[in-house]
């Protein structure tokens, strides 16, 4: 039986998708980007996060730990357990419904694909928040809705910033738009970073399966989590209001 | 030229400065606002005590009392708005009662001689303990922690119907009436006719007040005002108002009274009353909406009690009108302290409920609130109730229904707290040698048992006798049967069912879900383990964490989830199986209103992993930090479940997302929610939305924002106004949204 690593379940989410929605973080993704603001959905595998602060220095982490001080991150779970997790808030998906993010969830895509099979056996409607750095058609024909990511518009600068180039992540935007598969394309905006941001408008709006485009402010919340993985990650300017206006004329909803 | 939102926004300004004010006066109340404003230098009232035991009661010594302290009363007018009156001073001040006595009386040193004389927190003078004692129930209501309703007042609903079709000078004749027909309940009607006689004294100072005002003013659109509301107020002296404005002025002078007589804050369903007064006055073009918003508006202002809008009727006909429309835009104008209530129902204008949370995600001030027009009806009809009455059963309280004029609840005064009555069932379990959950469960309902018992023996004895320490001389006036009997509302009404709520659910729940996890199933812990550390306090805090970190009640489908809803069938049938005489009934509900610091200073640590003194969990609540993402989703699944099914409310009491904003979106995503949640059988949502930044600002300085509302339990208030204990629950709670 196909299983999954999963690093969170977060449930009455309303801003991953339409309505409200649980979000699905899968754990492991190819992409390490300098930025990334959910550093413990990295490594596909099990990690211990320690959050030294809440240690009350019992001396018994081998028998367990109930402070919160040392925790594993994820968890390996079937799609029926899975399932059960998700169907707690059935009733409040008439808008809404699941939204499988991470990490990157194609990186686990037997169980995603399986897991949207289920959804749409019992009528829950999907999302799916992706970096588009791999592609799977079978999977992208099962989804609902796609969220995906173009971080920055010159390749070796994305290399830099995300470990690979973005000739592939261009190209699966191209497939997704011969699909005809429905996408709100975002970029977070990173101050310091060159992004070509009119650049990467311009292409999507070539596309025109792109619906919308979305830039969303970067936040420094990875730090703290980070930290709790023994990793040091750097801190970034989060941008300015006025900063994020200026930007403004680039995104639009068609 | 002054208009109408330069007159709010200078109106807004006054309430700013008043709810500053009273803090000073009043110190930090986690109460209501009530509307009230502050006491005038010199304020004085000498209460009459007509009982040796220092207090007063019945006919004589409440209406007697009631006038001293109304003719204390100096009018109050301003010409920036439509309509006069405003409560400043309450009777139950002068009757011991320190739970909801304002410093400025507990400061006085003649009324700290009156309050040392034997009144105690929990056992204040409101009730006559000379006559009617109850010291054998005292040691039992101790012991588990019993808010017994004996001593407590109003919270029941007039029919105002009755009231606007009469007037004042109705209620006096119908009064002189009784005493022809009824000569041998003579002190009824004397003490009726008194505190009517002193409710004109009250309008007549009012009249005089404005016609100085008028000398003296010169602005032409001041003056014009200025004479409505003198036109207003010397009709509605003796007649029944024709128009809305009078209707809103006769309210307004009707629920300063009623408020200082028992703080009765039950009001009515504001959109379907008032809409024949709007329509006519607007047909014959007297009225515009802009003027009849400012009307609602003020009434608001000068007392925000629970008004209901929307909803069906009992052919399940939706009763939404304009007015409900513009009574949203009216609150929405004031932004203060507002109790509306919109009844939700399959059949309503959907429209009408998409604005109602517009205006909630717009001023993120707590209000409106949703109540849900089928479960509500359909359980109360389970008491054996018809559709009609039931359909006509209002939104009045934090927490409660009533049916106007007709019902006696007592709701939201009767409590037992049930983390107290584990704590009983515990220490027996202690002594046992055997020991389960589900042997701790039947020494439980053991204890139940008994404070149900005790809890109706206090209910029957205020019934039968508070006609003699607490007559309710003021809303008798609006209510079905009173005067036509000569006989106080506690007597006379058509329906008894009273209100028991239960508190502490969650701690309870979770209590259970703690120890079945942990020393039952996983056996990290023996229950000898968890004795010590209870009587310890949790001197070892890992054992406090491995307890609090088990499955939690509200996190879906848990051990805690299944002992919660144990627990209601277990609390709804032990409430509804205890016989009561002459037709009354007991109705369960789960809610603990303001009071879980109260009640979490009473209880000794517990198996949850809560320390002994800290609050127990708000109403049907799930614990702080039950989830790490604090899903409201989660919340209202859990507490639909608790649900107890007979037409009282267990409240869903949320915070949510500050980002939603008010957009298309936002208003989608919370009536998906309210719905949802009504569909699972939920009862009643209470809803904030605050801005975080401007909540912890004003956490650590309440000064800087003291118009910011937040909705409490059933209540909401002003922040400011809150005790600091008080304010960091508000806090906590939003916290966990995350």
């Amino acid at each position: 039986m196909v299983k999954g690593l999963i690093a969170d379940v977060q449930r009455a989410s309303t801003h991953d998708g339409p309505g409200i929605r649980t979000v699905i973080f899968f754990k492991g993704c190819p992409l390490s980007c300098v930025w990334c603001h959910n550093p413990e959905c990295i490594e596909p595998c099990q990690e211990w996060m320690y959050y030294p602060e809440k240690c009350i220095y019992c001396g018994k982490c081998q028998y367990g730990c109930f402070a919160g001080a040392k925790v594993i991150c994820g968890s390996v779970m079937t799609t029926g357990e899975l399932m059960e997790e998700l169907l707690l808030d059935k009733a409040y998906y008439r808008r809404g419904g699941v939204t499988f993010s991470g990490g990157e969830p194609l990186l686990q895509g037997d169980f995603l694909e399986e897991m949207l099979k289920n959804c749409r056996e019992v009528g829950i409607h999907t999302a799916i928040e992706t970096s588009l750095c791999i592609f799977r058609e079978s999977i992208f024909a099962k989804a609902d809705f796609v969220m995906a990511d173009l971080k920055v518009w010159d390749s070796k600068i994305h290399k830099e910033c995300t470990g690979i180039e973005n000739e592939g992540i261009l190209e699966n935007f191209r497939k997704l738009n011969r699909m005809g598969v429905k996408v709100a394309a975002r970029t977070p905006v990173i101050p310091e970073i060159n992004q070509n941001i009119p650049e990467i408008s311009g292409f999507l709006k070539t596309l025109e399966n792109v619906i919308s485009y979305e830039l969303l402010p970067y936040h420094s919340m990875g730090i703290t989590k980070a930290a709790a993985l023994g990793r040091n990650m750097k801190v970034f300017t989060t941008p300015s209001p006025e900063k994020m206006e200026e930007l403004k004329k680039y995104a639009y909803i068609r | 030229m002054l208009t109408y939102a330069d007159r709010l926004s200078q109106i807004r300004e006054t309430k700013i400065r008043h709810t500053l004010e009273k803090r000073k006066q009043n110190g930090y109340t986690d109460l209501d606002d009530f509307g009230t404003v502050p006491l005038p230098e010199g304020y004085h009232v000498e209460p009459w005590y007509n009982s040796d035991n220092g207090s007063f009661y019945g006919y004589d010594g409440m209406s007697e009392n009631f006038c001293r302290v109304l003719d204390a009363h100096e009018p109050y007018v301003d010409p920036m708005e439509l309509l006069c009156g405003r409560w400043r001073d309450m009777l139950v001040n002068y009757r011991g009662d320190l739970h909801y006595m304002p410093d400025w009386i507990k400061n006085s040193k003649k009324n700290q001689e009156f309050i040392q004389k034997g009144a105690t927190r929990q056992w204040s003078k409101r009730w006559d303990e000379q006559r009617f004692p109850y010291e054998e129930l005292k040691p039992w209501q101790e012991k588990y922690n019993i808010t017994t309703g004996i001593d407590g007042d109003a919270h029941f609903a007039c029919d105002y119907r009755i009231g606007l079709q009469l007037g004042f000078g109705g209620f006096m004749i119908k009064i002189r009436e009784g005493k022809r027909r009824h000569p041998e309940k003579m002190d009824f009607f004397d003490a009726e006719e008194k505190c009517l006689l002193a409710i004109d004294r009250f309008i007549v100072r009012h009249i005089k007040k404005i016609k100085e005002l008028l000398k003296g003013e010169k602005r032409p659109e001041v003056r014009k005002t200025l004479r409505g509301m003198l036109n207003a107020s010397q009709k509605v002296r003796t007649s029944p108002p024709d128009t809305f404005w009078e209707a809103c002025q006769w309210i307004a002078f009707f629920n300063c009274v009623s408020r200082i007589y028992t703080r009765d804050g039950a009001g009515f369903q504001m959109d379907v009353l008032l809409y024949p007064y709007y329509r006519r006055d607007v047909e014959i073009g007297i009225l515009d909406d802009e003027t009849a918003k400012f009307l609602i508006a003020n009434l608001l202002l000068i007392d925000p009690h629970y008004y209901q809008l929307s909803g069906v009727d009992e052919k399940d006909k939706d009763l939404t009108n304009h007015l409900s429309y513009l009574i949203l835009e009216a609150a929405d104008s004031i932004n203060i302290a507002c109790n509306l209530t919109v009844r939700v129902h399959s059949n309503c204008d959907p429209l009408f409920l998409d604005q109602a949370i517009f205006y909630l995600l717009k001023n993120k001030n707590g209000w409106p609130r949703f109540c849900n027009d089928t479960t509500l009806i359909e359980g109360y009809m389970r008491n054996g109730i018809d559709k009609k009455t039931a359909r006509e059963r209002l939104a009045l309280g934090c927490n409660w229904m009533a049916v106007p004029g007709r019902e006696f609840p007592m709701n939201d005064t009767v409590k037992i707290n049930i983390a107290k009555v584990l704590e009983a069932a515990l220490e027996d379990l202690r002594r046992e040698e055997e020991r389960s959950t589900e042997k701790l469960f039947n020494l439980y309902e053991k204890h139940l048992k008994k404070a149900v018992e005790i809890t109706a023996a206090g209910i029957n004895l205020h019934l039968d006798h508070v006609w003699e320490v607490t007559p309710e001389l003021i809303m008798n006036l609006m209510m079905h049967h009173s005067l036509e009997l000569g006989e106080d509302s506690s007597r006379c009404a058509e329906i008894f069912t009273v209100g028991v709520d239960g508190a502490g659910l969650a701690v309870v729940a979770d209590s259970f879900g703690a120890l079945e996890t942990r020393v039952e199933n996983e056996k990290i812990l023996t229950w000898e383990n968890v004795f010590d550390a209870l009587e310890s306090d949790f001197e070892e805090e890992r054992v406090r964490l491995i307890l609090n970190s088990a499955p939690k009640y509200c996190q879906g489908n848990t051990v805690s989830d299944q002992w919660a809803i144990r627990l209601t069938k277990s609390w709804t049938d032990m409430v509804k199986g205890q016989k009561m005489p002459e037709g009354r009934m007991l109705i369960p509900g789960w809610f603990s209103w303001s009071r879980t610091i109260e009640y979490g200073s009473r209880v000794g640590a517990t198996p949850n992993g809560r320390r002994a003194g800290e609050p127990i969990s708000h109403g049907a609540n799930p614990n702080p930090h039950f989830r790490r993402d604090g899903a409201p989703t989660a919340q209202a699944s859990g507490i639909a479940s608790v649900q107890c099914g007979y037409g009282n409310t267990a409240p869903l009491q949320i915070e949510f997302d500050p980002a939603l904003k008010a957009n298309d979106k936002g208003v989608g995503v919370i009536r998906n929610f309210i719905e949802t949640h009504f569909r699972q059988g939920g009862t009643l949502i209470n809803i904030n939305i605050l801005d975080r930044k401007k909540l912890m600002e004003a956490n650590k300085n309440p000064d800087l924002y003291p118009d910011l509302v937040v909705r409490v339990t059933g209540f909401t208030a002003y922040f400011a106004s809150l005790s600091p204990q008080f304010r960091q629950l508000v806090v906590e709670r939003f916290l966990d949204v995350g």
